[in-house]
């Protein structure tokens, strides 16, 4: 007889699922969670939720604006909201609610935004968030999670419990993302967490690309180059000290994200550097353009978000 | 000796008067200010803070206490007059209208003692007072939501959505109020766009409605103690009001959304809306 299948085997190496099933581990732990879908009830695989807890789901249909403003209202009757909603459409679409009802109004509001970046990507560009760090990472309060892989995306959805805010946690879309974080090891709220060793350059990366940013390690190491690898799950609030100490340690500094280049992490992490310890660096994002329809992999290689491309930006920088 | 309905019609005129003229006294500490949307809601607000809701001024954030929602957030001084004369905020607050570090702005604002929410850019009320709606059923909580919305302000299109949704969740514990005053920052609404026929547009969206005079105040009672209007469906009141009600140079007329106020322009106000 085979073993019931767990919550790993669920996700199926995608954060969009991995955080539906931690929700229902959530849901038992505190009783004021209440979760709210924008049409979105297999997107983030919270129909196990619905059944377990329907008295506290809120299908609010296709109608992100709505969606924000509810789960404000509902925040300030002391529940504790879950907005399960697309990424490209709870961010942009509803961003004056985002700011007002949740970040202004300071509600603790969960936004749990999947499809980001170009998961969708044969969905094209009306359907990529590639600009949603930089519009929530813009907001007064908020706190902004990028999780890189199931364990990460579980732990982090747990660890929302924690904050005393509004938390916008980036998830991808029906893309496996590689493990890469420890198994069962606590979300390090605000802090980015070491994945290879080395002096010689450091990758800071999020999401996705945080695996990418390993193998471009590996491949490096074989050449003799030493590059640090940190996982920046926590792109708000800033891990300043473990990138000043890699501006001081290393010969510079390379960032991974799919997101533009404008306001994301490369943009936070240039923020600080340019002020606290200019340090020299190379981005790799997606360019100032609107990306094209295709299959994700091949969409993210086109405009260098590859193992590859990382690999270049690390070379340049020696 | 319980209050017979001409004492109480009495008392809430009596009210709104003062609200009146408490938001001409803000308006002139801060300069200017929306005298036209605070006016036209002067006598709603009286009758639901000083009849209809349960409230507690001294515990303001008492869990079991009805929500209010200002989705048309400029009508702040309005509602900064009524929180100071129930007694949420210390009187002296009115004169610091638009005043630096001040609680008391042109908009709503959460951290000052009797507001539920950050309002005023328009079209986000109601899903906040659907959101309290949910959140008093989900919790068994016997409290009421009203949500009182500008007609302009019905252009913005979320407004719909959230009609929409909370006659789907039967939101018996939900009131909108839509202060019908027919007039906009630019113009009058039937040159800008037309929002009637209005109570037809609500009652398509699954809500029980009722028209009223928003400035008769046997009405305004009447309707509020009638309230819920059904017992699955969200009410919704549209109220015709007059823009700048009270103060006949500021009545009807798109030039009163915001403007100067002078203590010139006060004195006059104040003759003209009489004594305490």
């Amino acid at each position: 007889m085979s073993a019931a299948p767990s919550w790993r085997d669920r996700a199926a190496n995608q954060t969009r699922l991995a955080f539906g099933q931690a929700l229902l581990e959530l849901g038992e732990r505190e009783p004021r969670t209440v979760v709210v879908s924008a049409d979105t009830q297999d997107l983030l695989g919270i129909r196990p939720w619905i059944e377990r807890f329907r008295p506290r789901f809120i299908e609010m249909g296709i109608a992100e604006q709505n969606a924000i403003g509810v789960a404000a209202g509902l925040a300030t009757t002391g529940l504790r909201p879950y907005v399960c909603a697309y990424a490209p459409f709870i961010t942009a679409r509803s961003m004056e609610q985002v700011r007002n009802d949740v970040a202004y109004a300071r509600q603790r509001v969960v936004i749990a935004a999947a499809a980001s970046g170009i998961s969708l990507g044969v969905a094209g560009g009306t359907h990529h968030a590639l600009e949603d760090l930089a519009l929530m990472r813009s907001l007064p309060n908020m706190t902004v999670l990028v999780p890189a892989d199931v364990e990460e995306a579980y732990q982090a959805t747990l660890a929302t419990l924690d904050i005393d805010g509004p938390v916008y946690l980036r998830l991808g879309g029906r893309v496996e993302e590689p493990p890469v974080t420890r198994l069962d090891a606590p979300f390090p709220l605000g802090k980015a967490r070491l994945l290879r060793p080395g002096n010689d350059v450091a990758i800071f990366a999020c999401g996705a690309m945080t695996s990418l940013a390993v193998q471009a390690s590996d491949t490096l190491k074989a050449e003799g180059i030493a590059a640090r690898v940190l996982n920046v799950s926590t792109i708000k609030p800033l891990d300043r000290e473990s990138i000043l100490a890699a501006a001081a340690e290393t010969r510079g500094i390379v960032t991974a994200e799919e997101h533009h280049l404008t306001g994301g992490l490369g943009g936070a992490v240039a923020e600080l550097l340019a002020v606290e310890h200019p340090t020299r660096m190379r981005m790799v994002g997606m360019p100032d353009a609107f990306a094209s329809i295709g299959p994700t992999v091949k969409v993210r290689e086109k405009y260098g978000m590859s193992a590859a491309a990382i690999a270049a930006a690390c070379r340049e920088l020696l | 000796m319980p209050e017979s309905r001409e004492a109480l019609l009495e008392r809430l005129r009596n009210a709104a008067r003062q609200v009146r003229r408490d938001v001409f006294r803000a308006l002139r500490a801060g300069g200017s200010g929306h005298a036209g949307g605070s006016c036209s809601a002067a006598d709603l607000l009286a009758a639901l803070y000083f009849h209809r809701m349960r409230v507690q001024p001294k515990d303001p954030n008492w869990p079991g206490r009805d929500r209010f929602v200002l989705s048309k957030g400029h009508a702040n001084a309005a509602l900064g007059a009524v929180l100071a004369q129930a007694g949420f905020i210390d009187d002296s607050v009115l004169d610091r209208f638009y005043h630096f570090d001040s609680p008391f702005g042109m908009h709503p604002d959460i951290r000052m003692d009797g507001i539920e929410m950050c309002t005023g850019a328009l079209g986000h009320g109601l899903a906040i007072g659907m959101g309290m709606a949910l959140g008093a059923r989900i919790q068994d909580q016997g409290f009421h939501t009203f949500v009182m919305i500008g007609d302009g302000e019905l252009h913005e299109g979320s407004n719909w959505e959230a009609a929409m949704a909370a006659s789907h969740y039967g939101l018996a514990n939900l009131t909108a109020i839509i202060d019908f005053n027919k007039i906009a920052q630019s113009g009058p609404l039937d040159e800008l766009v037309r929002v009637d026929p209005l109570a037809d547009k609500w009652r398509a969206f699954g809500w029980e409605v009722r028209e009223i005079d928003g400035h008769d105040m046997g009405q305004i009672v009447d309707t509020l103690d009638a309230l819920p209007f059904h017992g699955d469906r969200p009410s919704a009141i549209v109220a015709h009001t007059v823009k700048g009600k009270g103060v006949s140079f500021a009545e009807n007329t798109y030039l009163w959304h915001s403007n100067n106020v002078t203590d010139e322009v006060y004195e006059r106000a104040l003759a003209e809306l009489g004594p305490k």
